[in-house]
């Protein structure tokens, strides 16, 4: 018997690798090599209290780590990210599942769902505030309200989208309701539900510091508070930096999670996706 | 054996369109390791019929008998190929191919070499470790004939199997399904709207026509067996030239009455949408 297709190559030979992620990485490297080298330009040429360079920041950065306040809010900031987060990842693919696979769950939340994505999920601070006080609960129905709705509804497209010629396969080899759903929905599924907790894990970001900073100042939202008030803006911009460098790691982790379970994608389509799902605000 | 006795299927109504009487009054039978082709017009809901013999979707009227058991949902006698393949992209061959036997809770080591066996018969050796998406139609379909056969069914469903590939990679697999049904000499309903497809691979053609669909007509195929090995001269003959052209004189008047009908209908009412 015959086999008409040739063997298809690897598309990346691994002595490779290294060499196209440094050609990979080079345009970024580029882009914000110049953004810093225009930043410090601009703010030395207009010389204003409130845009401080970037040598400048990078110093107060430096200053701050040394008086060990980064750190320690940083302990405290994570904890509040990882808490709130994994609460909203686990929640919101949950109920992303039902609304995904049963149409009257989804007719019955559906507005709920899009009405709290896109209000500003910060007018929700005072309430959490007069519920919780100034306890760690406020902070972290902050994170929630920000990270779960687009989980949910990135959840539920997913489960939504997945081929019913699958699905009809499945059936026609006798697979159990439960078969269904963990050979076939569920892995199918997965590649739009990462979407989603990606796009969760940035907001979920957002989310800490707005509720450090409006709700217990604590963590680098307090650090963020103190230095205002002071009009310190090197140290408001150090901050942001690292709240930036935070939000990118934290962002990468989901990513590499991603690649270990939806690996079969290629890569074209794992590109395609993060358009697909797109977050208002 | 498959017996369709008085079949009948209506798609309701959907919104403003009016119910669609799909199948009506549809008599069938295929014998134990018949090799029955289906040929019709597309929208002759033969793709319809072959999905309720699978019991996938259900029916209004008559009787799916198969063994004299009637048909109330999917069975582990029968085994479906589908036209878009309906492999898992994220499984290997191997696991696609294993995949009816681990939904049947085989333990792995068992059904993996069962299913290393299936992949050398359809020709994939080596590739068992690749995904579905870096493999060709052809071979893709060749896995999905494989997990089909992997559960070793009575019966094979095959819904166009071939009409998403290429004229060059679809003689070539006709060629092998010969040779694995003559072999295995399983029951097969084999959906196809090739003339030609349908002649060289079967034993008798049902012609079905279209709105309702039903068959038309039960055309045998007296060409000699095995044709694994004669297809070139097979479609060289006389006979199965005279076969296929019963065919497309029948075909092509079904489509020249449907073509009638939608323009008388659409000229003396409303234009068309």
């Amino acid at each position: 018997m015959s086999s008409v297709a040739v063997k298809v190559a690897r598309p990346h030979p691994p002595r490779f690798r290294v060499a196209q992620l440094a050609s990979a990485a080079a345009p970024a490297t580029i882009a914000l090599g110049i953004g810093i080298a225009l930043w410090e330009i601009a703010a030395r040429a207009w010389s204003q209290p409130f845009f401080p360079p970037f040598s400048a920041v990078v110093e107060r950065l430096v200053e701050l780590i040394a008086e060990g306040k980064i750190l320690a809010s940083l302990v405290g900031s994570l904890t509040n990210l990882a808490i709130g987060f994994t609460v909203s990842a686990v929640v919101g693919v949950g109920v992303g599942m039902l609304m995904g696979a049963y149409r009257k769950v989804e007719m019955a939340l559906d507005i709920y769902v899009y009405a709290m994505l896109t209000a500003p999920s910060l007018v929700f601070a005072p309430i959490f505030f007069a519920i919780f006080g100034l306890s760690r609960l406020s902070i972290l129905g902050v994170i929630i309200v920000y990270s779960i709705f687009i989980i949910i509804i990135n959840t539920a497209a997913a489960i939504r989208g997945v081929s019913p010629a699958l699905i009809e396969m499945g059936r026609s080899y006798c697979a159990t309701e439960r078969q269904l759903f963990f050979k076939i929905i569920l892995p199918a599924a997965l590649p739009l539900i990462f979407a989603g907790l990606r796009l969760g894990m940035g907001r979920a970001v957002k989310g800490t510091i707005n509720g450090e900073m409006f709700i217990t100042a604590v963590g680098l939202g307090a650090v963020v508070i103190s230095a205002g008030r002071r009009f310190d803006a090197a140290a408001v911009l150090a901050v942001l930096l690292v709240i930036i460098v935070v939000a990118l790691v934290a962002i990468k982790l989901v990513q590499l999670v991603d690649a270990r379970l939806t690996g079969w994608l290629p890569s074209t389509a794992r590109q395609g996706r993060a358009g697909r799902a797109s977050s208002p605000g | 054996m498959i017996e369709l006795i008085g079949v009948a299927k209506t798609f309701p109504a959907r919104g403003a369109n009016p119910p669609v009487d799909a199948l009506k009054d549809v008599n069938l039978t295929v014998g134990d390791g018949e090799f029955l082709t289906i040929l019709g017009p597309s929208g002759c809901g033969k793709t319809t019929l072959l999905r309720m013999i699978a019991g996938l979707i259900p029916w209004e009227d008559g009787d799916i008998l198969i063994d004299g058991r009637p048909v109330t949902g999917p069975g582990p006698e029968r085994a479906l190929v589908f036209q878009s393949f309906a492999l898992l992209p994220w499984a290997t061959i191997l696991d696609n191919v294993a995949f009816g036997l681990e939904l049947r809770g085989m333990p792995r080591p068992k059904r993996q070499a069962r299913a290393m066996e299936l992949i050398e018969l359809v020709g994939l050796s080596g590739f068992e470790s690749r995904l579905p998406g870096q493999l060709s139609g052809g071979m893709q379909q060749r896995v999905g004939l494989a997990r089909a056969l992997a559960v070793d069914p009575q019966i094979l469903l095959m819904d166009e199997p071939f009409g998403a590939l290429d004229e060059q990679t679809r003689r070539l697999l006709q060629e092998e399904l010969l040779q694995i049904w003559e072999a295995t000499r399983k029951t097969v309903v084999f959906i196809t709207h090739s003339m030609e497809e349908a002649v060289l691979l079967g034993d008798r053609v049902a012609l079905m026509g279209p709105r309702p669909g039903r068959v038309v007509d039960l055309v045998d195929v007296p060409l000699p067996r095995p044709r694994a090995s004669t297809v070139d001269a097979i479609e060289g003959s006389e006979e199965f030239a005279k076969i296929t052209a019963g065919l497309w004189r029948r075909l092509r008047e079904m489509q020249l009455f449907r073509r009638h009908a939608a323009e008388g209908r659409h000229s003396s009412s409303e234009p068309a949408a």
